[in-house]
């Protein structure tokens, strides 16, 4: 084959495909995403300056009208505190749950691979089939937990319509799906840490506790901060749960007196329940930006606890 | 970046063997992984007299493939199912292809913007998806797709995710000399791609095809809002059983065995792989 | 604003991509026609399919069939983008005045023959999906007069009469039967309670009321009707005595309670008879039928519509014209339950005669014709639907000890006006 440099026209074609290609091969991503991820995000910002319902045929520019009404709407306010209530209730335990359980992973173990699957299980299931599943469990008259319950000898309790213990329930379901994950996350970060720090400590006398608080925790800080964070951001968008939580009881309000409607589902009721979609466009934008502020303000919170 | 085809890095951490308390610790967080599953399963095997005895069943009875029968009969679970493979299929070779196509670019070659372009393609990763549910909705209405699966297939085409990964990936896994030698043979950067970047690119390609035809499997909000209960997937099928109208609270827990099942056996086949792909992610953070 | 050019062009690469260009839509030309009908409940059509398709072998029928709320939801949706709406459209009672509101969205059955057909129905079944232009958008099919069910073997637990004449006696009015319930619920086998939840007995009693949620200029009257107020009290005095099993209606839990004999007695329009069959087949014959306290009331029923947006609308217009037929509904009727609103059924012998070996046999033909002739009709307005629900989680409010009664009464008022906003 003759080199490519010896022919005018075929160096010509080289650099068009050197410099040109590239574009080419990154055009479908960015076209479509553009026009299914970030054109939506940004109409969004429109959509919510209007008085737009899906059902009417009219629709008038109303600026920050909707935002200003979302202040001062009760429902909103009662689903972030529903929000954040079930995050801290889903998000603390399942981390802890997940540390514990990558330490337990983290030694020589038998039948490994089948221990790491099994805790992975619940994280491929469907959100659909877990919360019907769980939602069966959590039934007031012929539920297995309040069965449990009553062989301890304590009254029966009517899950879904307290606050906290819908809350429990919803949090339980995040749980025991994602527990398992961030344990896996652990467990690799864990596996990164340099042997010789923990051979050294043995040599200072250091015991199993000792090492695990003073070398893995400390090690782990930007692991920890990495699934604080996405818990963050995935346990704020959280509507799936505590819609499907109430199933059959038609609209998506979060119980009779919305104990356990999230910030989600309030969006979605506004918009597909009542079809407002210029009011669910302000919830999305709000949401959007409490996501973004609870992002960083667990980043650094994360970041000074580890540190101090 | 070889973590991904050897996901596990087997260190034998001496004086750090697993006793008793470990190996009983990990039992029990198995059995509560595997219980609500496990329980589902017994329900689905059971006819409808069976639910909600005092005390409750925890044996599997006879009727499950009697129950998966009526469950087709009586529902759209067969045309969910269908839908689902297509959707999730779809899915999963569009967002490999693309995502390896574009890897391949910012990977390893030189173009003015890839810096700018690459950050902005990974930033997108942290925009929550939902949020322009409102948009999107309009969108497929003006394209007359709604109540079609379309609707659901177009915007999981492309990851932002799945850029990044490849990118990471490629980086490493395709050396820089292989392609200047291609290069002096006078191969179209095209050519590169597929005689040398796509079967390097294999081992991570399979665990983010795992990975996005899981979440695509298991996706429900967005096909809740957009198709009918017609012609639904099967995770928004699965969501109208459990609604209310059906009076048989077997066929519901049939309905959710049905609808996991496909990813259980993916999980049981490739769940070294999978694992692997989430710890390598860890990893690299 | 926004191009539908535009969007199609930043798509038409996805389009390419999938190659897909089915969504499940049925071949418009050549080879059958299959027409969709979207539902909620059981309806009781499923055994006619096979008669029609029968005869007209260029029809197949698929019914689908999903939640009361999620249905008329999904179905304000698909009629406002004017897509995704199946051939034929059920519609109930409590939300036809919003449909109606809008019949640019139907097929106007008036320009397919419907005046012919206008003497099948009652009279004001008629009227509730006549449009004010003019239009009829939809043809009854079943309607909700009431009676009252109730265990017979429960009833002689507890020590009261079984007999459904003495038991009609029991209940003259909602007060008597508030008072039997104490006296049940005094002496009340374990496990069940006098009724299935407040808000399912709270629609019974609204629905006898000459005036409900609206009046016929369709002004909301919630807060002033002293009808409504003077229910939802009578119920929440009856919840706070212990007669309520506390069931949502609709939800799982709720048919639950049916196949467990969670209650005693539950307001039974025509169509609940199907919903206790299906569900409490272990009290087979224990269960039976009487009359309603108060007499008359209509809860529920609903209409067969074809949206405008239909490819078949000559061939859907002449399935609901024939499934809403005399002789289709008497089938419905005697093999259901469910009771046509087509009055030109009700002299045949096999629906005067109808009685119900489930309900001890029970003159259910008798019965349920003379409370649909009966009833005085309730004027519905567009969010009848949404202020029920509202309604029914303000009293679920209660039953679940979150709040009492004026409280819930007053976040209720609340959400009427946002629902009427």
């Amino acid at each position: 084959m003759t080199s490519a440099r010896t022919r005018p026209r075929r160096r010509w074609a080289y650099v068009l495909d050197v410099k040109g290609s590239p574009y080419i091969y990154i055009a479908p991503f960015f076209l479509l995403f553009g026009a299914v991820g970030l054109f939506p995000l940004l109409y969004t910002a429109y959509v919510s300056m209007t008085d737009w319902n899906l059902l009417e045929t009219t629709r008038e520019w109303v600026g920050l009208e909707n935002y200003a009404e979302l202040i001062g709407d009760a429902y909103f306010w009662n689903s972030l505190v529903n929000t954040v209530s079930i995050w801290l209730l889903s998000t603390v335990p399942q981390l802890l749950g997940a540390l514990f359980i990558a330490h337990m992973l983290n030694r020589s173990l038998r039948a490994r691979t089948f221990f790491r699957m099994g805790v992975l299980l619940p994280n491929v299931t469907s959100i659909v089939a877990v919360t019907i599943i769980f939602a069966q469990l959590f039934g007031r008259d012929f539920g297995m937990v309040n069965w449990l319950i009553g062989l301890a000898g304590l009254d029966p309790i009517d899950w879904q319509a307290g606050t906290l213990s819908s809350h429990i329930a919803i949090s339980l379901i995040v749980i025991w799906r994602w527990t398992g994950y961030n344990a896996l996350i652990y467990l690799a970060a864990m596996q990164a840490i340099p042997n010789h720090l923990y051979e050294a400590a043995t040599i200072d006398g250091a015991g199993q506790a000792t090492q695990f608080w003073k070398i893995t925790i400390p090690m782990l800080r930007p692991t920890i901060i990495f699934t604080a964070v996405v818990s963050t951001i995935g346990g704020f968008q959280i509507i799936a749960e505590p819609l499907l939580f109430q199933s059959g009881t038609g609209n998506p309000t979060g119980g009779s007196d919305r104990q356990f409607q999230t910030v989600g589902l309030y969006l979605y009721e506004q918009g597909f329940g009542r079809y407002e979609f210029g009011y669910a466009s302000a919830i999305a934008w709000t949401l959007c930006l409490i996501i973004v502020v609870m992002a960083v303000v667990n980043f650094s919170i994360t970041r000074r606890i580890k540190s101090g | 970046m070889a973590t991904i085809t050897r996901p596990f890095r087997g260190v034998l951490r001496p004086g750090r063997s697993a006793g008793f308390w470990t190996y009983a610790a990990l039992i029990a967080v198995l059995l509560g992984s595997l219980f609500p599953i496990y329980w589902s399963l017994v329900v689905a095997s059971q006819s409808n007299d069976a639910i909600a005895k005092v005390p409750p069943v925890l044996t599997p009875g006879g009727h499950l493939f009697e129950n998966i029968a009526r469950v087709f009969d009586t529902t759209v679970f067969g045309k969910a199912l269908l839908n689902s493979f297509i959707v999730s299929g779809s899915v999963t070779v569009s967002v490999v292809f693309f995502s390896t196509l574009a890897g391949f670019a910012f990977a390893k070659l030189r173009f003015r913007g890839r810096g700018g372009l690459l950050v902005a393609a990974i930033a997108t990763t942290t925009v929550p998806h939902q949020l322009g549910i409102i948009p999107l909705y309009i969108l497929m209405g003006e394209l007359g797709w709604t109540g079609r699966i379309e609707a659901v297939i177009v915007p999981g085409l492309v990851t932002a995710f799945g850029v990044f990964f490849m990118t990471q990936y490629l980086t490493g896994a395709v050396p820089d000399e292989l392609l200047e030698a291609g290069r002096m043979d006078g191969c179209t950067t095209l050519r590169l791609f597929w005689h040398v970047v796509l079967p390097a690119a294999r081992p991570a390609a399979a665990v983010l095809g795992l990975f996005t035809f899981m979440q695509a499997w298991n996706d429900f909000f967005w096909p809740l809002v957009v198709l009918t209960p017609g012609n639904p997937t099967v995770q928004y099928a699965l969501s109208a059983l459990a609604s209310g109208y059906t009076t048989d609270y077997t066929l519901v827990l049939t309905g959710t065995v049905i609808a996991t099942v496909p990813i259980v056996v993916v999980f049981a086949l490739l769940g070294r792989q999978i694992i692997g792909g989430i710890m390598s992610g860890a990893i690299k953070g | 604003m926004f191009s539908k050019r535009l969007a199609a062009g930043l798509l038409a690469l996805g389009v390419l991509a999938t190659g897909c260009g089915s969504g499940g839509e049925p071949a418009a030309s050549g080879g059958p026609i299959t027409l969709t009908l979207n539902l909620f409940g059981n309806m009781g059509f499923k055994e006619l399919y096979a008669e029609y398709e029968a005869a007209h072998p260029n029809i197949k029928i698929v019914e689908r069939t999903s939640a009361y709320n999620d249905h008329h939801r999904n179905l304000a949706a698909h009629l406002a983008t004017k897509q995704g709406a199946a051939d034929v459209e059920a519609v109930d009672t409590g939300f036809v005045a919003q449909f109606r509101g809008q019949p640019q969205h139907f097929t106007d059955l008036n320009q397919h023959g419907a005046a012919a057909l206008k003497d099948r129905w009652l009279p004001w079944k008629w009227e509730a999906s006549l449009a004010k232009t003019g239009a009829q958008i939809g043809y009854g099919t079943d309607v909700g007069g009431l009676a009252m069910c109730y265990r017979r073997d429960l009833f002689e637990k507890a020590g009261l009469p079984a007999a459904r004449d003495e038991v009609s006696k029991l209940w003259p009015d909602w007060a008597a039967y508030f008072e039997t319930g104490k006296r049940y619920t005094a002496k009340k086998p374990a496990g069940a309670a006098f009724f299935d939840g407040g808000p399912q007995v709270f629609n019974a009693m609204i629905g006898q009321a000459p005036v409900g949620y609206y009046d016929t200029a369709d002004q909301v009257v919630v807060a002033t009707n002293p009808e409504v107020r003077k229910a939802y009290d009578q119920v929440l005095g009856a919840v706070a005595a212990g007669q309520s099993a506390k069931l949502v209606g609709s939800s799982p839990a709720w048919n639950t309670g049916f196949a467990k004999g969670q209650f005693a007695t539950i307001a039974c329009p025509a169509w609940m008879l199907a919903k206790i069959q299906d569900q409490a087949k272990e009290f087979a014959g224990k269960w039976d039928v009487a009359a309603i306290p108060g007499g008359g009331g209509n809860w529920g029923g609903a209409y067969l519509t074809v949206p405008a947006q239909s490819e078949h609308t000559k061939e859907a217009v002449a399935l609901i014209a024939w499934l809403t037929a005399p002789e289709q509904q008497v089938k419905v009727f005697t093999k259901h339950g469910i009771l046509p609103s087509t009055v030109a059924g009700y002299d045949k012998p096999e629906v005067t005669g109808l009685t119900s070996e489930f309900f001890n046999d029970a003159p259910i033909g008798q019965i349920f014709t003379t409370a649909a002739v009966n009833l005085e009709p309730q004027y519905q307005g567009p969010r009848a639907g949404d202020i029920q629900t509202a309604i029914r989680d303000a009293i679920n409010r209660v039953e679940e000890g979150k709040q009492d009664g004026p409280q819930a009464w007053e976040q209720l008022l609340k959400d009427v006006d946002r629902i009427e906003k």
